[in-house]
């Protein structure tokens, strides 16, 4: 704990750091220092916890209401405290070096203190044990966030997106705030434990609970339909701060749903079937959304949505394991959620990170104006194709690993005997949502990086910096090794899903027995398949090289005065997937003798919550006139409150 | 790793043959519309002549262009490791290895696609467009598929569902197997390029699908992706083979002999396929698609509120 907390405190002091320090490149240096040694320093217990140490807990008597502070590392904090850790200092040695560029530069100061401030309450979330503390970080976050979501507040779009990221967040808290006022009723003190202790006590089997708890935690999660936030914010932030929130801010709505289902303990089925259901729609929806996007932010944000169905899959599959009684379920529903999560926040950083160097290089989020970068920047195209491979679930990287855990889960269930089988069909759907997905990333990663330059943004383009580069790479590595050696890393989160599910070790160590075999043969299938390709390149280059090889121009099919502008376009490729589905896409075509482009809309954003919100606007007018502004107005109201609330104490018994 | 013989041999015998359906299907195409028509071992002329050939480079491509035709091969070869090609066992056997079977072609496709959009051609990216298109929606059938075979079998490995245990279960779920055999020998013709899906000998690249995406590539790199295709149809044809088929109570020589006779009436199905029809218009494949999906959709069904 001592080592935990020690790693807040050099984060924060990074924090302090850059607002003290003038010269720039000192300032830069000692912030990404402080926070990579900080978050080292940090995540030594959260390690230890996740090899099979006991679980930390320690508690201060603030002396503030709501009773005592407690932070407690378990399992469940450790694995989420580590994406932090880890996807937030890779993030800081990216973020102070893409911050330097251009008009950026002034505001890189307070960025980075805001970021720094960001990491500590993100680790302080996840590992806070008492109501009161972990609403306080609760808060922290989004203010944190929103700050840094309104780093370029100078521009139109960016306010819109802050403006609806703030209201949306806040909604959520609020649903959390009666969650918690419920749950704590009856309760001992304010601690988590005495929640859980205080769990017969709750109402209708605590359904009121779970729906407030969905509702709030799935605010931040951004699952369909609360996503609508999602995409406007992502692509408002600066690229590390999206890398940041895609990566691990919006898991912590999972971490919280997960946190309640660990509580509440052993849930009703329906909790799970509402879960799975979502986890499905999400899946689908998010992926088709992304397709329709352009602006590559948006579209990396769209397909977060589509990983959050994933890994609510995932835990509404462990929902019902524990609902029905089977533990087995329950493990690998939970444990490929966790390991999902984890899988996530590291592919879809790296990604974010990859856009935010081809957005600093080109100057735009289109990719339609694109093209070539492949050659300009060649490690970057590496590692946003290694993030691609990764996030379509393709072997051999650490997606298929987590994707495959799911599989295994929906699989087995479709053979019990109860009504659990039913959700096997949930499977194709989760297959469809990886076709595409690979139907998006090969449009993004082609488009973008391929082909010939679309416009004239990319000419000047050339590979990033070593601080933009190295967090890439360092990411890319993780996606390798956990794709590579699965049998290491599956094993934890098992016993993390044993511990969400309330399951004993035994039966975690009965998962393991069952699953770890098959994990070593998913390294083998990944190893030979790298071993077999090499195999074949040697084959191949051996045979060219005793042939004639000359290169020349595309062929075009007969056609010799093609121009970069005759090649497919992102808008073409992603229509004949479009047109399938088109009453749920959103998308608009624009079609003329020489153009066709399409854009993507929010249907949510654009059908529901902005005349929702327009409404409500109109209705607060009407409450205008007695905000006038007269100071005995308000007076008078103050005085009639106090008299009402007297008046209540003295009737009520 | 399960180095049985029959499995063994198996597999070098779909490694061996796999150009030879290809050629089954386009003789048995030609017998039936009365042409004389190419020799049945057309393709393995075909891929000798492409290996000593030189190769020409389209200038826009970068290193995917010439990486992803090893990559197709190599993706389909392992898929095959996990397919119990002998009827019994699979060289590589585990838990969800159905799942690897289906994302190791999903990883192939990619690069293939990515290859197509490395060339800047149009025609190369309206085919690879088609081609993300109509395979996304070949994983619902095929998982659908997956899905009820797991239900059927209570196992999540290729060789556990189609393996040794297999036969007894054609008894009670007769109706469900044979839609999955029809439901995955559709999937069969849209994945591997065919009729009605698309035309294997069309010679307007407007109207390719799968053919569009490989104009560039030449020499062996040709080779390599034609012979991936044909692996991937016998692959896939040793499925549906064993799907139908279930040899475990056979020795391991017939049941290797009824996969080499079911690769040729596998050959000759497709062939037939396209001898009676024509391709679908592009707009229709979708639905062609959804209906083979809602085929093994009714299985899985049928054998989920049906528990034997």
């Amino acid at each position: 704990m001592i080592l935990f907390l020690s790693g807040l405190a050099i984060i924060l002091i990074s924090a302090v750091a850059v607002l003290v320090i003038r010269d720039e490149v000192i300032r830069d240096r000692f912030f990404a220092t402080f926070v990579v040694a900080g978050s080292a320093l940090a995540s030594i217990p959260a390690f230890r916890i996740l090899g099979g140490a006991a679980s930390e807990i320690t508690r201060w008597h603030s002396g503030m209401p709501g009773g005592d502070w407690v932070i407690g590392i378990d399992p469940l904090s450790a694995v989420f405290l580590l994406a932090v850790l880890v996807v937030g200092a890779a993030n800081a040695v990216y973020g102070v070096a893409y911050m330097r560029v251009g008009s950026d530069a002034r505001l890189s100061r307070q960025a980075s203190a805001t970021y720094a401030a960001l990491v500590t309450v993100l680790a302080l979330v996840v590992t806070a044990q008492s109501v009161v503390l972990f609403l306080c970080a609760w808060e922290l976050m989004a203010i944190s966030s929103f700050l840094l979501v309104m780093t370029n507040h100078q521009e139109t779009q960016v306010r819109r997106a802050g403006f609806i990221y703030i209201v949306a967040t806040h909604t959520g808290t609020l649903l959390l705030f009666v969650m918690f006022a419920i749950w704590s009723n009856g309760a001992a003190d304010w601690s988590f434990a005495s929640l859980a202790a205080n769990r017969p006590a709750l109402m209708w089997g605590g359904g009121p609970l779970f729906l407030l708890a969905l509702a709030g935690f799935g605010m931040k999660a951004g699952f369909v339909p609360l996503h609508f936030w999602l995409p406007p914010a992502h692509a408002a932030s600066p690229s590390h701060v999206s890398a940041v929130m895609s990566g691990i801010l919006i898991k912590m709505g999972i971490y919280g749903m997960l946190r309640v289902v660990m509580l509440a303990g052993p849930p009703p089925a329906w909790w799970g079937w509402t879960v799975l259901a979502l986890g499905a729609l999400s899946a689908v929806l998010g992926v088709l959304w992304a397709l329709a996007q352009h602006d590559i932010k948006r579209l990396l944000a769209y397909h977060s949505v589509e990983n959050i169905g994933i890994i609510m899959i995932g835990m509404g599959l462990g929902t019902l394991g524990t609902a029905y009684g089977h533990p087995m379920l329950a493990i690998l529903g939970y444990g490929a959620a966790v390991l999902h999560t984890v899988n996530h926040a590291l592919f879809k950083a790296l990604l974010f990170m990859s856009a935010g160097a081809v957005y600093r290089m080109t100057g735009t989020r289109n990719i339609e104006e694109m093209g070539g970068l492949a050659r300009r920047m060649p490690v970057t195209f590496a590692a946003f194709l290694i993030g691609s491979v990764a996030i379509i679930g393709v072997p051999p990287l650490n997606g298929f690993v987590s994707e495959w855990l799911v599989y295994q889960g929906l699989f087995r269930a479709g053979y019990s005997s109860d009504a659990a089988r039913i959700a096997l069909l949930a499977a194709p759907v989760l297959a469809l949502a990886g076709g595409l997905a690979l139907a998006c990333f090969a449009k993004a990663a082609g488009v973008m990086f391929l082909g010939n330059p679309r416009s004239d943004k990319p000419l000047a383009a050339r590979e990033v910096g070593a601080a933009m580069l190295v967090p890439q790479l360092a990411l890319a590595a993780a996606c390798v090794a956990i794709g590579l050696l699965p049998m290491l890393v599956v094993g934890p989160f098992l016993f993390i899903g044993a511990t969400i599910a309330g399951e004993q070790r035994s039966q975690a160590l009965e998962a393991w027995s069952y699953v770890s075999p098959a994990a070593q043969n998913v390294a083998l299938f990944a190893v030979v398949l790298l071993l077999v390709a090499a195999a074949i390149w040697a084959g191949r280059r051996f045979v060219l090289n005793r042939r004639s090889v000359r290169g020349d121009a595309t062929w075009g099919c007969g056609y010799g005065a093609t121009t970069p502008r005759m090649q497919y376009t992102a808008s073409s490729f992603a229509a004949p997937l479009l047109a399938v589905f088109e009453p749920l896409t959103g998308v608009q075509e624009h079609r003329g003798a020489t153009v066709f482009h399409s854009t993507g809309r929010d249907l949510v954003l654009d059908r529901i919550v902005s005349p929702l919100w327009a409404r409500i606007q109109r209705s607060a007018l009407r409450l205008r006139p007695i905000q006038d502004g007269r100071l005995h107005f308000y007076l008078l109201y103050v005085v009639a409150s106090v008299v009402i609330c007297l008046a209540y104490l003295v009737i009520a018994p | 790793m399960n180095f049985t013989t029959p499995a063994v041999i198996a597999f070098l015998v779909v490694l061996l043959l796999a150009p030879a359906v290809a050629g089954v299907a386009t003789r048995t195409k030609s017998l039936l519309t009365g042409r004389k028509g190419a020799p049945t071992l057309q393709l393995y002329f075909d891929l000798w002549k492409l290996v000593q050939r030189g190769a020409v480079f389209s200038e826009t491509t970068t290193w995917i262009f010439r990486f992803a035709p090893v990559l197709v091969v190599a993706t389909i070869l392992l898929a095959a490791t996990v397919v119990p090609l002998d009827g019994r066992l699979s060289l590589i056997k585990f838990s969800g290895d159905a799942v690897a079977f289906a994302y190791a072609l999903g990883l192939g496709r990619f690069f293939l696609v990515l290859a197509a959009l490395d060339t800047g051609s149009s025609f190369e990216g309206m085919g690879a467009s088609r081609e993300v298109t109509f395979a996304s929606l070949v994983e619902v059938g095929l998982f659908l598929s997956f899905g009820t075979l797991v239900v059927v079998t209570h196992e999540i490995s290729l060789s556990g569902m189609l393996g040794a245990p297999f036969a007894l279960h054609w008894t009670a779920n007769a109706a469900a197997l044979v839609m999955i055999g029809a439901c995955l020998f559709a999937l069969l013709l849209a994945e591997c390029a065919r009729v009605p899906v698309d035309d294997p000998a069309t010679h307007l690249e407007l109207t390719m699908v799968h053919e569009v995406m490989v104009l560039d590539h030449s020499g062996p790199d040709l080779a390599l992706i034609l012979y991936g295709s044909a692996l991937k149809l016998a692959v896939l044809g040793a499925m549906i083979i064993s799907v139908l088929i279930p040899r475990a109570n056979l020795s391991p020589a017939a049941s290797i002999a009824v996969l080499m006779l079911g690769l040729i009436v596998v050959g000759i199905g497709v062939g037939i396929v396209e001898s009676i029809m024509a391709r679908l218009r592009l707009p229709k494949v979708p639905l062609y698609l959804a209906g083979a999906s809602s085929l093994a959709l009714f299985s899985l069904i049928l054998v989920l509120w049906n528990p034997a």
